[in-house]
């Protein structure tokens, strides 16, 4: 059999990048989403990704591993994966929720430092770290490979092949990125939330309840988190209670590359990533986030306020 | 609070199952103070959340660094630093259940032994201060760490001490030759990876072109890759491609269609179980129907809710099989199984509750070799130490993973591995590594 052509190989790196961007992408968007309302990162949302993976694993009738705290336990019902993907976004966004107001409103509340923002949110990111491995254990989960239903496990273009849960993570991710757009620019709701960006106090003057606004941004973030970790999880398991805490820092240089703030800047960024992870020749691959960040780091060096990052104002 | 009640919180849950027999390890020892309660400092009611976080702070800290200690303040000593945390907690918490149940399987034997587990979490640091911390204790010997990285840094620590080490999942090149202290119940790799080789070209003498896949941050991975790499050219295979992966890697697509590309017979994988069961999960998604021989990081059960059905036909050269039909393996499993909802017993746990046993076996030989009914605890903690280990390296033993014994030189030799090829049950989420003949 012939090999690959360099154009089959060039669509390759293309749709593996596209692929992994996707999640790059999904999963900064939460960030971006905080950061732009606080202009804080909130470093525990890897763990709420995480928390999202499992619980979106539990509720389609997952049963805890062997290391978890009662082995073998599951819920008595099974939901289909569509219907536990949404559930447990849901319940990711009322953790979003508590995050916010144990590790980010009491600092508010005194108008502490934004680096103390870090500490309080790498705290509870790493307390819920330590308590999903108490509940579900070290070990590794896969969400049913039937997920999908009757979609055919990869599609093939060419002579290049993705898997099709790929395919849904990106589509997904540009649905999300779509709804988020429309909400932010068309409602009244994503106004109000951009004018807090802008300027909580003036916000608040204008009538606009500043800490509500803050409040959705957290769940709104949370659900994000907690619906990519439910479909990486399906595409790609969920390799223990740490697993969120690995895109959490690339979701980092995703949001730097895309522009702090942005909404679609993260997106972007997550593709480009993902794309430059890509091209890294197989011989390399095991070196490919040392290549990815040295191309980061050119971008930025060129373009310091990233791809589609602006002044505030022209922020979320 | 009193320290009893504080250990209730302490103790790992993961020996949730495990009914702790008083005087045989059940009480832990609280590594900070306990918080007082709202009432009891009278500290003014306010909407605050920081108790809330403080609250599941003191419960996931035993995670990070509980001490367990028996209450029978005669037993002696036995430390056990493994990975309690971290990605390496895979196996870490394989481990602490294989030495859980080996701790209760011997406490009837004299002397009486005294477990003391310490989180090595995934890094050399985490380890040296864990083993730090237990010499500090005067504790008898040693059991641990988990990654063969984390030993290096480690191991020469207790050696200079002068205090037994026994590995129970480091299989590098050097680990024995740190020290004459030093010694392993792991198999190194040399042994081991070649027997999966070995099976999959008599099953199939047709191979000619074979994909190698490794993870390059683990030790483990890369010096068993090197010997699969080494045997294939043995046998005339020059592997058509080398890819290499991290341990924290999920997405494997770039280096699975590099690799398809080139249409190997045969896929090589040596990995640990999450990253290993998730790329041979994506190696069958893209469509790879060839045999896939995978070392022995992937010899878990825990891989087979990862890779589900894809698990099916793998082939793995062990160090342990819960098939063993010997007494004391049958023993082990049932009280793996009654422990742990059914489940198999992993390798990382077998080896655990051997490299325990050796040590508890050693040091009932050691006592009853004394004149005059002499105790080893009697003997000078130093004496203690010497004359254990030198007890330790003469026996030989009959473990879990079939009978045991020692080079002078502390590496184990170990006379019986396998081959199994992993068979999925129906539902696709449970299976057994199926021994080839």
């Amino acid at each position: 059999m012939p090999p690959p052509s360099l154009l089959d190989n060039i669509l390759q790196i293309l749709l593996n990048g596209i692929a992994s961007g996707a999640v790059y992408g999904l999963f900064a968007l939460g960030y971006t989403l905080v950061f732009s309302v606080l202009g804080v990162i909130n470093f525990a949302h890897g763990a709420v990704f995480t928390l999202g993976a499992y619980l979106t694993y539990l509720l389609i009738g997952g049963a805890v591993g062997s290391n978890g705290l009662f082995p073998g336990l599951h819920l008595p019902f099974a939901l289909p994966y569509w219907i536990a993907l949404l559930l447990a976004a849901g319940l990711t966004a009322l953790v979003g929720l508590l995050v916010e107001a144990t590790a980010f409103r009491p600092l508010r509340r005194f108008e502490a430092e934004p680096l103390l923002y870090l500490i309080t949110s790498l705290g509870a990111g790493v307390i819920l770290v330590n308590l999903m491995q108490i509940v579900m254990g070290a070990e590794g989960y896969s969400l049913p490979i039937s997920a999908l239903g009757s979609l055919p496990v990869t599609v093939r273009i060419g002579e290049a092949q993705v898997r099709t849960v790929q395919l849904v993570l990106l589509a997904v991710a540009a649905l999300v990125l779509l709804l988020l757009t429309v909400w932010l620019e068309l409602t009244r709701g994503g106004k109000a939330l951009r004018a807090v960006a802008e300027d909580a106090t003036t916000a608040r003057l204008l009538g606009i309840d500043s800490a509500a606004m803050i409040r959705l941004s957290f769940a709104i973030s949370g659900f994000l988190a907690g619906l990519s970790g439910g479909l990486v999880g399906l595409s790609l398991s969920i390799t223990g209670p740490y697993f969120g805490i690995n895109y959490g820092l690339k979701a980092l240089g995703v949001l730097v590359l895309g522009g702090l703030g942005s909404v679609p800047g993260a997106v972007l960024g997550g593709l480009i990533i993902g794309i430059a992870e890509a091209m890294v020749p197989g011989d390399w691959s095991g070196y490919r986030d040392a290549i990815a960040y040295a191309f980061l780091f050119a971008v930025l060096l060129l373009r310091p306020r990233g791809l589609l990052g602006g002044p505030q104002e022209t922020k979320v | 609070m009193a320290a009893a009640d504080v250990s209730r919180f302490c103790r790992h849950p993961l020996s949730a199952n495990l009914p702790l027999t008083p005087g045989s390890g059940s009480s832990v020892q609280p590594t900070r103070p306990p918080f007082r309660s709202r009432a009891a400092s009278g500290s003014p009611h306010r909407r605050h959340w920081l108790p809330a976080w403080l609250a599941a702070a003191a419960i996931a800290v035993p995670l990070q660094g509980c001490g367990q200690g028996s209450s029978n303040s005669s037993a002696l000593p036995i430390g056990a630093v493994i990975s309690l945390t971290g990605n390496a907690s895979v196996f870490g918490q394989d481990q602490r259940i294989g030495l859980e149940l080996a701790e209760r399987h011997f406490a009837g034997q004299t002397p009486a032994l005294q477990l003391l587990l310490e989180d090595g979490g995934n890094d050399e640091l985490t380890a040296t201060s864990a083993f730090r911390s237990l010499i500090g204790r005067s504790v008898l010997a040693l059991i641990g760490p988990s990654l063969s990285q984390q030993a290096f840094a480690a191991d020469p620590i207790a050696d200079r001490a002068g205090i037994p080490v026994v590995a129970p999942s480091n299989t590098a090149r050097g680990i024995p030759e740190i020290g004459p202290f030093v010694s392993r119940v792991s198999a190194p790799v040399s042994q081991v990876a070649p027997l999966s080789i070995n099976a999959a070209l008599r099953r199939n003498p047709a191979i000619r072109r074979v994909a190698v896949f490794f993870a390059h941050d683990d030790v483990y991975s890369t010096a068993e890759s090197e010997i699969f790499q080494k045997v294939l050219k043995q046998r005339g295979l020059n592997p058509v491609t080398v890819q290499r992966t991290n341990t924290t890697d999920q997405d494997f697509q770039n280096q699975i269609t590099a690799a398809l590309a080139l249409r190997p017979d045969l896929i090589v994988i040596s990995a640990l179980p999450n990253d290993g069961g998730n790329l041979v999960r994506q190696i069958r998604e893209l469509g790879f129907r060839g045999q896939i021989v995978a070392g022995n990081g992937l010899n878990s059960p825990n891989i087979y809710p990862i890779c589900q059905r894809h698990c099916e036909g793998l082939l793995i050269a062990q160090a342990y099989s819960p098939e063993a039909d010997t007494p004391i393996n049958r023993r082990f499993v049932e009280a793996y199984r009654k422990a742990r909802g059914g489940s198999i017993p992993p390798q990382f746990a077998a080896q655990a509750f051997t490299a325990y046993q050796v040590l508890a076996e050693a040091a009932s030989r050691l006592q009853a070799s004394l004149p005059n009914g002499r105790t080893l605890a009697s003997l000078p903690l130093k004496e203690q130490r010497r004359r254990l280990n030198a007890t330790l390296l003469a026996g030989s033993y009959d473990t879990p993973l079939g009978e045991l014994s020692f080079t002078p030189g502390g590496d184990v030799v170990q006379k019986q591995f396998y081959v199994a090829e992993v068979r999925m049950n129906s539902d696709g989420r449970s299976g057994r590594f199926a021994l080839l003949p």
